[in-house]
């Protein structure tokens, strides 16, 4: 993998994302602002995961394209990944909103936001 | 054959289509619900059977027509069909037990329940690794949504902590899934495992960061706040299914993905399940709250499990058997406890109490209990023996070692909460509301755990062979326990009776002098039953556990088949002694001692076992490795029963409060199981050398005489009539560890003598004090006198058995004194021998003061009225009497016979008899003649005072002299209390409660450590986030940073 | 049957003999004590007046049968005891019936007539009896430590607990008494003799001097009596243990009487020069020097 290309830059700031969603879920005390970094984390992980299924100079695996009906291994990049992050994406869709609607459950119960004040249950 | 897919496909359907009932039509849904999850269990046990019956090979299922790496394919296998049974009837009780919260909800809450029990069957067939992410993901969200099932503050707190850890579980799982696609283009698992060994380094961090995110899964400590959180929070029956179902799920994906692993990581995983087991069951020590209890339980257990994959290595071939046992049980347990706790609805383990208003309930309670920590006849037993030979025969002693402190914490906090709710006043608690839709999953998963037992039992090759009927007369005894007191003690009796008969042909050697002791013993000591009225729920079917357990312990051939009915005896004593009023604590201390006795005696037989061909009880004679350590492990196990100095405080307490038959039982015959355990291993394994030189027995023999002097002497300072007789016990004991010790032919008759007259006087005397203390209601002797004149029976019993315990010749305790002075000298003991004597000398105190402070002295103005002992607790004491008589006279009827049979082992250095005369090397002595000449003497004398002194009168109780008044007020002119203040004053201060206040100490720091480490759990979201974090950045440094 | 007839006239030969000696044994000590300290004291004959004086008193009464049979379970221990001992080495008419039993059974069987008394006095109710019994026992364990440790190395020293062979190991002169021969044994021995004795410093148990406690406090009459006559057999038949063990034993009556005074008198000068203790602190003192030196006769027999 070169320096400066593409999947190695994108394969970069998918890790940077990630970090930093992972700094924010650390670091944050408002809910809604973990929750983001929730999706950070997520999208950073996406991001890693299509480009490390890049393949340079090879085209996205749709195959209604007319030049691909032929040879196509050769002029495809890795399929895989691209299939999984739709699922991924998907599954992080679910679990984001999931966390929104406990958000807004957490909310209606205390009427504020700070995780630090969820600690009824310890020890 | 149904085919497995039609597991996902029916759950999945239902679960849409339920997606198109209305809010009325929620009975359909549900029963639509609960068919769909019938149905799919009935696939998954119908290859289960096909395995297990038919021998058929594993299937796969491959999706859409493509083999892998170009599809997703799952397996269903021996291990699959047993885990998605599991699941499913977990699912499906589940869903039963949930009937009434779930039709509140409506088809919402069908439609989550269905996706959580899918993914977790589609997690465990799956043999694709992204597939496994994507389930997972299904589960978890499905699981979020089920514990808000019931919204209020905790829950929802505890589900978003829980959305947050899973998260980012999941996020680690999907990078390390991705990576390992990355450097092998595949997906599937068994590809993986193919390609294993071309692994480089950057692929072995992708396996770290999918097998660290299951791990995490795992719940291990101290990662684990929010799962605790969520067992406590969500409603009981969410919280079963995510102990039985989801914790079932994640530890098969371990075991499917464990190959993954290298040797180096799964050491590492053992560390973690063990800090986990052993730290979470710490932290549970001091948690009041049952569900979250629970909850610790559930990560102990899980974090066992995890131990026994990553010890994989050393198990061979075992580890799914002892996995699979321990896992079962805890699934079946786990789930019925909470179901439990749903049913009783308390948030204070104490006011679990209330349960006893339900027998049924209490009694599933109890089973769970005991199927939890490893009790026979339930799995988890055969899986820990199995686990701890396995270890020892690896040489991994550590974890041996970590494994049973960990389950003896378990024990601790479990067998208090079954006391409170065993003991616990519970009269102002409202009864709770039984449905039968709730309490039918709890029996079904309760009887499931005893054919789950019958049945590992069945495929162990060592456990198949233990006699197991005993037991199960015993347990039929639960099902006749509405009949009258009487019938059933007639039953017992019988069954004692026939048993004894039919096992007396077989019976040899010291087995023949225990199988006595401990079997007419028994029958001896129920006929005091006849005394109690009603139906005494309860006490037969385990009265005759514990005496089932005895017997195994004599009949066992195998040291399976020994540690199995120990282990029955101390459950079945367990509930007798608990019977008394006062008894809770006591009886706790008594397990936690008992368990922590077979766990030392469990290592010490696996540490036996290393190299042998077999388990036969022989192969203790020819230990191979450390045979001093398992010298000094099994003695120090059977010394906690025999309560020798150090381990005796749970003694006084526990037979002091227990009813007044029962204290003989325990006291009388119970300790002799530990006797009998040191005569089978100081036989089989001779002495041991500490170090080459210190002898263990000559240890062994200082601390019986010491446990003879302090046992007597706490016995002569006690108040309590019983708990004197009790210290009185551990004293006695302390003479036969003695006289064992000595080794020769005369140390082992005296002190096998001693057992038999011990557990005669013994019982005599507890049924005579308790025969009193039944009709008086105070153990306070101070508060009794006099009572001569109203229970001259019971009077002239305790008389017998305190010459018989004193050793006072001319009966018959004194020839167990006279064999010592003779043994003593051969082994030239002095000191150990003086103390012995010293010790014999202060059994004269506390006998004299028991019958003194009791019987005679002044008669209490309340107990002018009591009556005399209830008969049926005199007619036992007089065929005692009986016998006794006989022995004083006709000694060798009983010296005799035991010579006989320690002559094989130590021949010479015996007695010689000629009629009842018996000489030694240094002495002589004649029973028969002494009896003769007391007597003679002792007619003449009183002939000689009657006439000097007829027609004495008899005169009132206050007619004394004291000072020229009469003192009309017994209870002033009672010297009773502090009996013997002086001597207190002289020597008390041997008698300070060190022992107990050591033992205290210990149990505190215990506490104080559990609660120190739970503050970690802090209750914040984020803070368990960082325990995540941080958690990997260790494990991940131990893994690879070579730490 | 002839012999066991013989057998029995000898023994209550030997009875009289004793009870006789122990009378005016204790009546010359008293005796001897008074004109210690300066008093005329009692004729030596004193204890036969008071035998009689209690044994025709006619008040008669009884608190209960244990009480009613505790004297005769005491004056059984005391008789007992007399006659399972060799009383006169080398004299198998004065062996008397030593045949049932050695030394250990001896030791043992003084307790019978303790306890058995311990439980008359107290069917009494009196609370001095229960008194002087825990004050009695309490001394007893005490004393028994240094007597057993002593006993043990004789038994060691001897290697034998037949009381004959230990006499016969004594014989042909006074060097040959353990005495000299196991000093340590002998001094542990003959200090636990004192509390046997019950004695001052250990007489607190009976305390005679000013207030009746102890076990006797309610007994009185044929009752007093019997004790009484214990009191004359008990102690001589401890003594003549003791001149067993220790001093050579005794080939004729003569010997033995002279030998037994002078083994009595000792704890009577102990008795006469030294105040009472109480039962603390005589529980203290035994498990002092005593002790010390019964440990010490242990490990001396042992080892050299």
């Amino acid at each position: 993998m070169q320096l400066f290309s593409i999947e190695y830059i994108s394969l970069v700031v998918g890790f940077l994302i990630l970090l930093i969603g992972i700094w924010g879920i650390l670091t944050r005390k408002n809910i809604l602002k973990m929750v983001i970094g929730f999706s950070l984390f997520d999208t950073g992980t996406h991001i890693i995961i299509v480009a490390l299924g890049y393949v340079r100079n090879k085209t996205a695996p749709i195959l209604d394209q007319a030049n691909l009906q032929t040879n196509t291994a050769q002029k495809i990049v890795d399929p895989v990944p691209q299939a999984l992050v739709l699922t991924a994406i998907v599954i992080g869709l679910g679990v984001t909103a999931l966390m929104l609607v406990y958000a807004m459950k957490l909310h209606n119960e205390k009427k504020t936001l700070n995780i630090e004040k969820y600690n009824d249950l310890k020890w | 054959m149904v085919a497995p897919i039609y597991i996902i496909a029916t759950l999945l359907g239902v679960a849409f289509a339920l997606g198109l009932f209305g809010k009325k039509m929620n009975s359909m849904a549900g029963l639509l619900s609960v068919v769909a999850l019938g149905f799919a269990s009935f696939i998954s046990l119908e290859w289960l059977a096909g395995f297990w019956l038919y021998d058929r090979a594993a299937e796969y299922i491959y999706t859409a027509g493509f083999k892998p790496p170009f599809s997703i394919n799952l397996l269903m296998g021996k291990d699959e069909a047993l885990f998605t049974s599991l699941i499913n009837i977990a699912g499906f009780f589940g869903t039963v037990y949930l009937w009434d919260k779930l039709k509140k909800i409506g088809s919402n809450g069908y439609v989550t329940l269905m996706g959580m029990i899918l993914g977790l069957n589609v997690i465990i067939m799956t043999r694709d690794l992204f597939n496994l992410f994507v389930f997972l993901e299904i589960s978890s969200i499905a699981t979020a949504g089920l514990i808000i099932f019931s919204q209020n503050l905790k829950t929802i707190a505890a589900g978003f902590k829980y959305m947050l850890a899973t998260g980012i579980i999941s996020g680690i799982l999907l990078l390390g899934i991705i990576f390992m696609y990355y450097f092998t283009g595949t997906l599937n698992i068994d590809d993986f495992l193919a390609v294993h060994s071309l692994a480089v380094k950057g692929f072995g961090v992708a396996v770290f960061f999918v097998l660290i995110s299951i791990v995490l899964e795992l719940k291990p400590f101290p990662a684990n706040g929010w799962g605790l959180d969520v067992y406590e929070s969500a409603d009981s029956g969410i919280a079963a299914m995510i102990s039985a179902g989801t914790a079932t799920a994640s530890f098969f994906v371990m075991y499917k993905l464990l190959p993954l692993g290298t040797p180096q990581f799964h050491m590492v995983l053992a560390g973690i399940g063990l800090a986990t087991f052993i730290g979470s069951n710490l932290m549970g020590l001091k948690q009041t709250n049952p569900n979250r209890l629970l909850g610790y339980s559930s990560i102990g257990q899980v974090g066992l499990l995890v131990t026994i994959l990553g010890l994989s290595e050393f198990l061979g071939e075992r580890t799914t058997f002892i996995a699979y046992s321990i896992l079962i049980s805890h699934f079946l347990a786990k789930a019925g406890l909470f179901w439990i706790s749903g049913i009783v609805k308390r948030s204070e383990i104490k006011e679990w109490a209330v349960l006893r208003n339900n027998r049924l309930l209490l009694i599933l309670f109890g089973v769970f209990i005991f199927t939890l920590i490893g009790f026979p006849p339930f799995p988890s037993f055969f899986g820990k023996w199995d686990l701890v030979l396995n270890m020892a025969s690896n040489n991994q002693y550590f974890w041996i070692v970590g494994i049973l402190i960990g389950s003896l914490l378990e024990g601790v906090y479990l067998f208090r909460w079954l006391g409170y709710a065993l003991k616990l006043d519970n009269a102002e608690m409202p009864a709770f509301e039984v449905k039968w839709n709730k309490v039918l999953p709890i029996a079904v998963f309760g009887a499931a755990t005893f054919v789950v037992g019958y049945f590992v039992s069945s495929i162990h090759p060592y456990a198949k062979i233990i006699n197991y009927i005993p037991l199960a007369v015993a347990l039929a005894f639960v099902l006749i326990d509405f009949l009258p007191v009487y019938v059933k003690n007639t039953l017992a009796i019988l069954a004692m009776a026939y048993y004894y008969y039919y096992l007396y042909p077989t019976l040899s050697s010291f087995g023949a002098v225990f199988g006595a002791i401990f079997m007419v013993g028994g029958i001896v000591t129920l006929i005091a039953g006849y005394a109690f009225k009603g139906q005494r729920r309860g006490f037969y079917p385990f009265a005759l556990m514990m005496f089932a357990g005895l017997i195994g312990l004599i009949e066992a051939k195998t040291t399976l088949g020994f540690f199995y009915a120990w282990e029955v005896m101390t459950v079945g004593s367990y509930f007798l002694i608990i019977r008394g009023k006062k008894s809770m604590p006591h009886a706790l201390s008594y397990m936690l001692f008992s368990m922590g006795g077979a766990y030392l005696m469990l290592a010490g037989f696996a540490i036996a076992s290393v190299g042998q061909f077999n388990l036969d009880m022989s192969t203790l004679s020819h230990v191979l490795v450390h045979p001093t350590w398992v010298f000094i492990l099994l003695a120090v196990g059977f010394l906690t029963k025999t309560a020798s100095l150090g381990l005796h405080i749970w003694l006084p307490g526990a037979h002091a409060e227990a009813e007044t038959d029962v204290s003989p039982m325990v006291s009388a015959i119970l300790l002799k199981a530990g006797v009998f355990g040191l005569v089978t291993l100081f036989l089989a394994m001779g002495d041991q050398l500490i170090g080459g030189d210190v002898s263990v027995i000559y240890l062994l023999g200082w601390l019986g005489a010491i446990t003879a002097v302090m046992g007597n002497l706490m016995a002569a300072f006690q108040e309590d009539a019983k708990r004197l007789l009790a210290y009185s016990s551990v004293g006695v004991l302390g003479y036969i560890l003695f006289g064992l010790s000595l080794m020769s032919h005369l140390g082992w008759l005296s002190a096998v003598s001693i057992s038999v007259t011990h557990f005669m006087f013994k019982s005599l005397l507890f049924l005579a004090i308790g025969g009193v203390v039944w009709r008086v209601k105070t153990k306070e002797m101070y508060r009794m006198g006099g009572l001569i004149k109203r229970m001259p029976f019971s009077f002239f019993s305790v008389l017998i058995g305190i010459i018989v315990l004193a050793g006072l010749p001319p009966l018959s305790g004194f020839s167990g004194k006279w064999i010592f002075y003779n043994a003593v000298m051969a082994k030239e003991w002095y000191l150990q021998g003086a103390l012995i004597f010293f010790s014999g000398m202060i059994a004269f105190l506390y006998t004299f003061r028991l019958i003194h402070s009791v019987f005679l002295g002044q008669l209490k103005d309340e107990h002018r009225e009591v009556k005399e002992a209830p008969f049926w607790i005199l007619v036992p004491q007089y065929m005692i009497i009986g016998v006794l008589l006989y022995f004083s006279a006709i000694p060798n009827s009983l010296l005799k016979p035991i010579g006989k049979i320690i002559s094989p082992y130590f021949p010479t250095g015996g007695l010689e008899w000629t009629g009842q005369h018996a000489v030694s090397t240094y002495g002589y002595w004649n029973g028969l003649v002494i009896f003769y000449i007391v007597i003679a003497i002792f007619v003449t004398v009183l002939v000689w005072l009657i006439i000097n002194n007829r027609k004495a009168q008899k005169v009132k109780q206050f007619n004394i002299v004291f000072a020229a008044e009469r003192p009309f007020k017994p209870e002033t002119s009672h010297y009773a209390y502090n009996f013997y203040a002086h001597y207190r004053k002289a020597i008390g201060i041997l008698v300070e409660p060190k022992i107990t206040g050591w033992w205290e100490g210990v149990a505190e720091w215990a506490h104080a450590m559990g609660d120190k480490f739970r503050k970690i759990y802090n209750g914040n979201g984020q803070s368990y986030l960082i325990h995540i974090m941080a958690f990997i950045v260790i494990i991940y440094l131990i893994s690879f940073g070579g730490f | 049957m002839g012999t066991i007839v013989t057998k029995i006239l000898y023994a209550l030969l030997t009875l009289f003999i004793v009870t006789n000696y122990g009378l005016i044994l204790s009546g010359v000590v008293r005796k001897i004590g008074a004109r210690v300290g300066r008093r005329h004291g009692i004729r030596f004959y004193q204890p036969y007046i008071d035998l009689i004086k209690n044994y025709t008193f006619r008040t008669r009464i009884t608190h209960g049968i244990m009480y009613y049979i505790g004297p005769v379970f005491r004056l059984t221990g005391g008789i007992g005891l007399l006659l399972f001992l060799p009383v006169i080495y080398g004299s198998p008419v004065f062996d008397n019936f030593s045949f049932a039993g050695d030394l250990t059974f001896v030791l043992y069987f003084q307790f019978f007539g303790v306890l058995g008394m311990a439980l008359g006095a107290g069917e009494s109710g009196h609370p001095y009896s229960a008194l002087g019994v825990s004050r009695g026992l309490a001394q007893t364990t005490a004393m028994e430590l240094p007597l057993t440790l002593g006993v043990l190395a004789l038994a060691v020293q001897y290697h034998t607990l037949n009381i004959h062979e230990i006499v016969a190991a004594q014989q042909g002169s006074i060097l040959h008494w353990t005495l000299f021969t196991n000093p340590l044994a002998a001094i542990a021995m003959m200090l636990s003799f004192l509390a046997m004795m019950g004695r001052s410093p250990f007489d607190v148990v009976l305390a005679p001097q000013e207030i009746p406690i102890g076990p006797p406090t309610e007994y009185h009459s044929a009752l007093l009596g019997v004790l009484q006559l214990n009191r004359a057999i008990f102690p001589a038949a401890k003594l003549i243990l003791f001149m067993n063990l220790l001093f050579g034993g005794a080939t004729n009556w003569g010997e033995l009487v002279i030998k037994t005074f002078f083994i009595y008198m000792w704890s009577v000068f102990v008795g006469i020069a030294y105040p009472r203790f109480r039962v603390d602190q005589s529980v203290r003192w035994y498990f002092g020097i005593p002790l010390l030196i019964g440990v010490a006769a242990i490990l001396v027999v042992k080892y050299f």
